[in-house]
């Protein structure tokens, strides 16, 4: 039981034992229960059973259609922001010991972010009707 | 330093410009200025540093010395020239000029990041600052297929090289424990490991990757071709030539005392370089595509520069970057006002506008290193790096050999102009301005052959 | 065997083999979902050599986002019939020798270099607050210039993305 005495220190990989015990439980369980009703179920396979299922209205052609590149931009855009926010986690944490030079630092980063934001905004990137 | 902050606060300018000033016009005046402002900056720094001061940034991430101040000087000035002849062509790409001058701006902050690192770090920020924007600059045009095709090839391979890029550094770390490349000078021969080894040679692949050297080359006719003719004069000069100060500055500062272990690798790489930039150029019929095949070519020849680990060899890729330069954006500035690309395009133009043929042939003389042009200094100075050292006498042969090929197709170039008849259409008028920055432009290819000292002692 | 060499073969049997399905599975959505599957496994190695900012990162942004812009990009093309052309013999060929080659090299460079083996416990540079630290003392500087080109992107975005108003 070593490792459980380890996983109640928080610097080290053991702290992660219980979200990966969490983590097989629930993949187990769903593998679980999709496999038993898989193999308990009663099994009637009829044509009208096999198609995919569509709100039952009958599925009209494929779902592999070429879509606006709107949704990417945004994607793309929503990528660039998020890894901004990435990095304020590593300086929340050591906000206080930074100081002065590290805010300073931060300031000038989250700058940058706020002018491309700006120019986003202004330049309509994000405008849903053009 | 100063000049990595202001090439940035500038690019933002001019992001902003777009939003504000509609004449598109306006626009490109505005950076030229702006260039001008930077190139001011950039002399700010070269005047305020002393002859043979060395001056570190941010816990050694940047080490600036004097020749990485008057390269960047140099580039920034060859960028103005640049954003002065093809003002008027950008503006005719599309509709987000503005954009396409930030994205330059953001460019030269990557070379200047390039010319300084001391951290591999640094490098590779800088490559991919480098890299990022000239993938958009490739596909502006988006009415043009080939553009985004460009864009799109070019972003792939570019993605690949710089993971390979990065594997390298990873495996120096993993060799040496430090990104610092000053500290990588400990790799001695005997003690050489075969992982530090690995990423050396993962290294060269990348960089030889980004100055398109052969076999890493595949990509380059086809983005040069596809590209903007504008972006592709860009791309072609300055960033191929910072892309190889970055090069040398790895491979002469960290790995200099190990060069006999690379050497014969990046020997073949130069010959193959050579061999395929020159021939294949010989058979192209787009003169387009024909400088992008000659473009590898030259590349085979600053690559002489890296090769040669000596104090020549610095000098050589001064000027060579310089001269290289200067003489490309030129022609490219011709070639972008004909209306056909291909040879024939250039029938007759000695009889319809003198004076632009006579520039034109300025130009392709220096491209092809023929005496009192700046790039038969230039070829003079890379051969003599690799003279001096010693090692390599057969390749300095066969580079004699295939620059005496070179002058085949850049004499195509001009034979059509002056002893073929036809009617060479321009696209637009060649102003009476178009003709005075041409003419700067010729001046200054034949002032760096006739006195290279003016840009070696510095 | 500990809990720890269980999971780290665990993790590594996963990896190898997802990213396997990513390059040998036919349907690029297929490719994907196995590509998600990597991302995890890796993430699972960091945590287990005490990175964990990183395994956070690497599932927030690469599994999360980036894999999203992945499928993005699929549904643009309209992958729909097996459009995948088929491949020159000599090239396939060309292309398994070099790639040989490369593995053998990196093989050699590693067998004979000594790693020292990590000690799962004592390692905590890869805590959030010492990276932290590191970050924004030493290597401020790359993490200023990176704003740069999350800008050069935004407007790469911008004009490659956004139509053009009137052309």
């Amino acid at each position: 039981m070593n490792f459980l005495l380890l996983a109640a220190n928080q610097q080290t990989p053991f702290s992660y034992l219980p979200v990966a015990i969490q983590l097989l439980v629930g993949i187990g369980f769903v593998v679980l229960t999709i496999g038993a009703s898989q193999f308990l179920g009663p099994k009637r396979s009829t044509a009208d059973k096999l198609i995919n299922f569509e709100s039952g209205i009958p599925s009209v052609g494929n779902a592999r259609q070429p879509m606006a590149i709107k949704y990417f931009l945004v994607a793309i855009l929503f990528v660039l922001f998020d890894v901004e926010v990435i990095f304020f986690y590593p300086y929340a944490v050591n906000f206080k010991e930074l100081g002065q030079e590290g805010f300073w630092a931060v300031i000038m980063f989250v700058a940058f972010f706020l002018s491309g934001f700006i120019y986003i905004v202004k330049k309509g990137a994000l405008d849903w009707e053009d | 330093m100063k000049a990595i902050i202001a090439a940035t606060v500038l690019g933002v300018i001019l992001m902003f410009a777009g939003l504000f000033v509609k004449e598109k016009k306006s626009v490109a005046s505005l950076a030229v200025f702006l260039l001008f402002v930077l190139l001011g900056v950039n002399i700010w720094d070269l005047v305020t540093t002393a002859p043979n001061e060395t001056l570190s940034f941010f816990n050694n991430m940047l080490r600036v010395d004097r020749y990485a101040l008057w390269f960047n000087t140099l580039m920034t000035g060859c960028t103005l020239l640049y954003a002065l002849l093809v003002s008027k062509e950008i503006q005719r790409v599309g509709s987000h000029v503005a954009e396409y001058f930030a994205l330059i701006c953001f460019i030269l902050c990557g070379v200047y990041m390039l010319s300084t690192y001391n951290n591999v770090l640094i490098l590779f920020i800088g490559i991919e600052i480098l890299s990022i924007p000239q993938y958009i600059l490739a596909g502006s045009d988006k009415r043009n297929l080939k553009s985004s095709e460009a864009s799109l090839k070019y972003f792939l391979m570019g993605a690949f090289s710089t993971g390979i890029l990065l594997m390298g550094i990873t495996l120096l770390y993993g060799a040496t424990g430090t990104f610092n490349i000053i500290q990588y000078t400990f790799l001695q021969s005997d003690m050489l490991s075969p992982m530090a080894l690995a990423g050396i040679l993962f290294l060269m692949v990348a960089f030889a990757f980004k100055v398109s050297a052969a076999p890493m080359h595949m990509w380059t006719p086809d983005v040069y071709d596809g590209a903007p003719t504008p972006f592709t004069a860009f791309m072609a000069t300055i960033v191929k030539a910072s892309a190889f100060v970055a090069f040398m500055r790895l491979f002469s500062v960290s790995f200099g005392a190990i060069s006999s272990d690379w050497m014969m690798v990046l020997a073949i790489i130069t010959a193959a370089t050579l061999f395929v930039g020159n021939i294949t150029a010989v058979f192209q019929q787009s003169v387009k595509r024909m400088l992008a095949y000659s473009s590898i070519a030259q590349a085979g020849f600053m690559l002489f520069a890296v090769l040669a680990v000596n104090a020549t060899a610095w000098q050589g890729m001064m000027i060579y970057a310089v001269a290289y330069s200067v003489a490309t954006i030129g022609m490219f500035a011709v070639l972008m006002k004909m209306k056909d690309y291909t040879y024939d395009g250039f029938n007759g133009l000695a009889k319809k506008d003198p004076m632009l043929a006579a520039f034109t042939t300025v130009f392709l003389l220096s491209l092809a290193g023929i005496p009192l042009t700046g790039g038969f200094m230039a070829k003079y100075f890379v051969l003599l790096a690799a003279v001096e050292q010693g090692k390599m006498m057969w390749l300095v042969i066969f580079a004699l050999f295939m620059a005496a090929v070179s002058a085949y197709y850049y004499f195509r170039v001009i034979m059509a102009m002056y002893f073929k008849q036809g009617n060479a259409e321009l696209n637009t008028e060649v102003s009476a301005t178009d003709r005075f920055l041409l003419a700067i432009t010729v001046l200054l290819v034949i002032v760096l052959g006739a006195a290279p000292n003016l840009i070696l002692n510095i | 065997m500990g809990i720890y060499e269980i999971s780290f073969w665990f993790l590594t049997v996963m990896a190898l083999s997802c990213a396997l399905g990513v390059i040998l599975s036919r349907n690029p959505v297929n490719s994907v979902l196995f590509l998600i599957a990597t991302f995890f496994a890796i993430s699972g190695h960091y945590i287990l050599l005490n990175a964990q900012f990183l395994a956070i990162v690497n599932i927030i942004v690469y599994a999360g986002a980036i894999m999203v812009l992945f499928l993005f990009v699929i549904m643009l093309m309209n992958l729909n019939a097996d459009t995948e052309p088929q491949k020159n013999r000599l090239v396939q060929i060309a292309g398994a020798i070099s790639g040989g080659t490369l593995l053998l090299v990196i093989l050699a460079a590693l067998r004979t270099s000594t790693i020292t083996s990590l000690d799962q416990t004592s390692t905590d540079i890869g805590l959030i607050k010492n990276l932290g630290k590191t970050l924004f003392t030493q290597f401020v500087l790359p993490f200023e210039i990176s704003s740069v080109l999350f800008l050069s992107a935004m407007i790469g975005a911008v004009v490659i993305g956004k139509k053009e108003q009137t052309v």
